[in-house]
């Protein structure tokens, strides 16, 4: 039988995780079915009801894939509770009946590649170690090129002329990525994009409206779990700034997380789990570097970010910062969402308004 | 001549509308069901509050806030359309200058909002699926035989409430329960309730928040005598309920579109023109949006719900 | 000069460390101030500090600092992050230092335990009782006669436990974290109703723990929270000899949402899963306790009769 390899989704990643399975494998690699409502409520229907969401998303992506006849399921988490999900979704889905083979690449304790490879010869026999780590190498850069380019968007978005033509280019850079011939390939195509992104025509004030998003790297980095609250919050005119991507999460974490701790001295001590004494010395940096705002977003039940969230509290006190906290479910209402993002972009225009005229004066 | 604005409050529950003067003064306000349907109920009401209203009077700007404030906004041509939030705070500063804490607890949401020298300086939501809702509220009080207007005066009675887990619906549902069955008194249960939901409120909304004096409390849930003494008896102040205090986001949105007022009047004549929408699933790539088209005098005006940000008026 | 007073909350960790920290700190001559058994004033005291959506035992600790604020010099809040990299610990147990640190103006006095990087629990009590003018190597005696004397009384324990395992009685294993179900607000109460039931309880944390950590591996083979593989790694062994189990956990505990979740679908008996977030009314766990103490009786009597 033919192997067809499927994974779960996070953000636009899916496109690096196809090209690279693509690149190594001799199997057919499934797109995995975008998010939508329906995966959630599957999700919901076969996960334990206190498990934190994104175990929710990545259940229901998984059902989806093999109804659309994957036979072989990708999960690569690792830390705090995603490290665990593997052995559980892979208990339910055997109940359910499905007939795969699950591989999960980061589990906790035994993170050795010798594993890996094992697991891809298997798949695979025709696998080549040199092969694969040049793709990997590949990949690594597309992911850093892709949350380049991300950040630039962020920062960018609100203030486009025309619309949509940050998110249409950003769609077309991508079909390009997952086309390249070859590292320098690739490097061409991202300096192209680089240029035609700054092209774009943007209307942007002077001293814009500035928010900085933190919180669980899940919800954080899918919009379809987090409502599409990015976007929403910059279409009133914002500069969004948000430090957790992949990137982030397997080259930069290791060194900043000293750094972080060192700088956030007075309230942190030590890690907290997951990114939460990341958040912490974030909130810190942002209400130093004067942000008008700060959003922190959550799933539901998620351990790390609520030890977080008294001291991120604590210091938005201090510095006299607006933060606003969300906590999602797969039952959060979208309107309500809507109506908290609004409620909180006119609170903190109005602020800078005042602050202005009490300046002047 | 004389100048007015009318602003309405459209929630999933109730419809609210007000009519105020050049200075701010309500002088015609309406309170209706929305039965499911913000277009005819603000049909309803606008057509009451102009029947009402006296000839000299034309109307010169509409808000529009609630949630169901885009589609009523479109329909009526409004010059403001805002969140209920911000409405409602502003509704409130009218009346309170000196207001710094704004409790709130309506049918599904609960709200805190903290100001000072009448700018919104910080404001917090419900983060937990939250048993202290107005919602909540009304399904006990049902389970439990009681109309929802007496709950609050019963609450009163009582000396003694019996506490009830409330940090989630399924817990409080279970617990509220057993309660009744292991033979408590109805009152004390129902103080119990309210002194739960005050609580509730403080540990999750007002969470890490200080909270100083005027203290008002509006939203459908301050109607309840029970769950206002309880907030007195915790906070330790004096808590304020206005009268009109489920007015105060069509107030708010009213005294917004004062400040955006247009140079003709509004006539408002809904009888005569069409309004529909129509709900569509796009299906031209996997987003698989949910869409809504909105149509006025049979002519597409405006699509909602687009992920990627397709357009449909064109 | 008086002695140093140093508080212990009477909540997680110490239900882990008790014995160590009181017979080590008294011999190092400090006085001990341990909080009360949980009641009512510390768990509104809990609700007040902690945040909504922490879990029930984190509250509860909250709670138990709050309330030995003003009354001792110190406050001892070690911080656990991992015993190696397949015997990590809950993220609150390693966060709780930080959190407290930032609710409270108290003193804390604070070990880390982070065996990935070196730091041993020997070292965090060295660093820590150093700067009291304590000599490194009476730290190190005593810490290890202390150790030798603990290790003696854990073998009793688990020798009693295990006798219960012959009683004739309805056997239920409870199965769940010790500062949950020693506790007297939270696990407590459910043991007495077992208890009215007539049942012999079984607790799962007194079993060897380094066989409990090997034979946890037929349960779940990832698994890699210390905490939870010593408490269902009883399982496997005494299966045949209990007659029911009832997994004990708070709301909403993260280890405990997917570890009970997969050993209740992977285990053929009688299971019961008791999920706490409020214990001011027992009525509804008598209910469900009563009616599942009948199910394994009945399952009991017939398999019974069926050997006959």
């Amino acid at each position: 039988m033919k192997k067809k390899i499927s994974f779960p989704q996070m953000g636009n990643y899916y496109i690096v995780a196809k090209y690279l399975f693509e690149h190594i494998l001799d199997a057919e690699i499934m797109t995995p079915p975008k998010i939508t409502s329906k995966t959630i409520e599957i999700g919901s229907k076969h996960s334990p009801d206190f498990v934190c969401t994104p175990f929710k998303y990545t259940l229901g992506t998984m059902i989806e894939s093999l109804e659309k006849g994957a036979n072989v399921l990708f999960q690569a988490g690792g830390g705090c509770r995603y490290g665990y999900y593997s052995e559980l979704q892979e208990e339910i889905l055997k109940e359910l009946g499905y007939e795969f083979t699950y591989i999960n690449f980061v589990s906790e304790g035994e993170n050795d590649l010798k594993k890996i490879y094992h697991y891809l010869k298997q798949i695979d026999p025709h696998f080549k170690i040199r092969k694969g780590l040049y793709y990997l190498f590949i990949a690594s850069k597309m992911v850093k090129y892709m949350d380049k380019i991300d950040d630039y968007i962020r920062l960018n978005i609100g203030f486009e002329i025309k619309k949509n033509s940050f998110q249409n280019l950003n769609q077309k850079m991508l079909k390009e990525f997952s086309k390249a011939r070859g590292y320098f390939h690739l490097r061409r195509i991202y300096h192209q994009y680089k240029k035609k992104f700054r092209k774009i025509e943007i209307q942007k004030p002077k001293h814009p409206l500035k928010v900085g998003i933190i919180g669980e790297l899940y919800t954080v980095m899918e919009p379809f779990s987090n409502y599409y609250l990015e976007i929403e919050m910059a279409r009133y005119g914002i500069e969004i700034k948000r430090y957790t991507n992949v990137h982030y999460l397997l080259f930069e974490k290791g060194k900043k997380i000293k750094k972080y701790l060192k700088y956030a001295r007075e309230y942190i001590h030590y890690k907290m789990g997951s990114d939460a004494a990341d958040n912490i010395a974030r909130t810190k940096y942002l209400c130093e570097q004067k942000y008008d705002g700060i959003i922190h977003i959550k799933s539901s039940f998620c351990t790390p970010e609520i030890g977080a969230m008294p001291i991120i509290n604590k210091i938005c006190k201090e510095y006299d910062m607006p933060i606003i906290f969300f906590s999602f479910d797969s039952s959060t209402s979208e309107v309500g969402i809507k109506t908290r993002c609004e409620a909180f972009y006119d609170m903190i225009e109005m602020r800078k308004k005042h602050e202005r005229l009490l300046s002047r004066n | 001549m004389k100048d007015c604005y009318l602003g309405i409050d459209i929630g999933s529950i109730s419809t609210k509308g007000v009519i105020i003067d050049d200075h701010q003064k309500i002088i015609k306000s309406l309170y209706i069901w929305t039965e499911g349907n913000p277009k005819e109920a603000t049909k309803r009401l606008i057509t009451k509050l102009k029947e009402s209203l006296e000839a000299n009077y034309v109307i010169k700007g509409v808000g529009t806030t609630g949630s169901a404030r885009k589609l009523i906004g479109l329909m009526l041509d409004a010059c403001v359309v805002k969140n209920e939030i911000t409405a409602h705070a502003i509704g409130t500063l009218s009346r309170y200058p000196s207001v710094r804490t704004i409790l709130e607890i309506g049918g599904q949401d609960s709200k805190m909002i903290l100001l000072n020298r009448g700018i919104i300086t910080d404001y917090s939501m419900n983060t937990l699926c939250a048993a202290g809702t107005g919602s909540f509220l009304s399904s006990q009080a049902k389970r439990l035989g009681i109309d929802i207007q007496d709950f609050g005066k019963l609450a009163l009675q009582s000396n003694n409430p019996v506490k009830i887990a409330a940090r989630c619906t399924v817990f409080a549902e279970s617990d509220l329960i057993h309660k009744a069955q292991v033979g408590y008194q109805k009152k004390d249960i129902i103080a119990g309730l309210c002194k739960s939901i005050v609580l509730n409120y403080l540990n999750n909304v007002g969470k890490g928040k200080k909270i100083v004096g005027p203290i008002v409390f509006q939203g459908g849930v301050s109607k309840n005598e029970g769950v206002v003494k309880y907030f007195e008896e915790v906070l330790k102040q004096k808590i304020i309920v206005d009268p009109d205090s489920h007015l105060m986001g069509a107030l708010g949105i009213a005294i917004l579109a004062k400040n955006n007022k247009r140079k003709q009047a509004y006539h408002l004549d809904l009888q005569e023109v069409s309004f529909d929408t129509v709900g569509m699933e796009c299906n031209q790539c996997p987003n698989n949006c949910e869409i809504l088209k909105i149509y006025k005098n049979k002519k597409l005006i405006d699509a909602w719900g687009s992920r990627c940000g397709r357009e449909f008026t064109k | 000069m008086d002695k140093i007073k140093i508080g212990i909350p009477r909540s997680m960790y110490y239900y882990y460390y008790k014995d160590l920290w009181i017979n080590l700190l008294k011999q190092l001559g400090f006085e001990i101030i341990i909080s009360p058994k949980t009641n009512k004033q510390i768990m509104n005291l809990g609700n007040q500090y902690a945040y909504d959506e922490m879990c029930l035992s984190l509250k509860n600790y909250i709670g138990h600092v709050a309330y030995l604020q003003g009354k001792c010099d110190y406050i001892l809040v070690p911080r656990i992050d991992n015993f190696g990299s397949d015997n990590q610990t809950c993220t609150n147990f390693l966060a709780t230092f930080d959190i407290i640190h930032n609710l409270f103006e108290e003193n804390l006095l604070n070990y880390n335990i982070d065996y990935n990087h070196h730091e041993t629990e020997l070292k965090g009590f060295i660093h820590l009782l150093k700067p009291f003018g304590i000599s490194k190597k009476e730290i190190v005696t005593t810490y290890l006669e202390v150790k030798e004397k603990i290790k003696v009384q854990q073998k009793n324990e688990v020798r009693t436990n295990l006798k219960k395992l012959n009683s004739l009685n309805i056997k239920i294993l409870i199965v769940g974290h010790p500062y949950n179900v020693y506790d007297d607000y939270i696990g407590k109460p459910i043991i007495k109703i077992l208890k009215q039931l007539q049942t012999e309880i079984i607790y799962s944390n007194l079993f060897n723990p380094k066989i409990a950590q090997e034979e946890s591996k037929k349960i779940s083979k990832t698994l890699y929270w210390k905490y939870s593989k010593e408490i269902i790694g009883c399982i496997p062994r005494i299966i045949g000899k209990i007659d029911g189990i009832i997994f004990l956990s708070t709301f909403p505990c993260g280890l405990d949402s997917l570890v009970n979740e997969l050993a209740i679908r992977k285990l053929k008996l009688p299971t019961l899963n008791l999920v706490i977030d409020d214990m001011d009314s027992l009525t509804g766990f008598e209910t469900r306790l009563e009616s599942f103490v009948d199910v394994v009786r009945e399952r009991k009597k017939q398999k019974n009769e069926e050997k006959n």
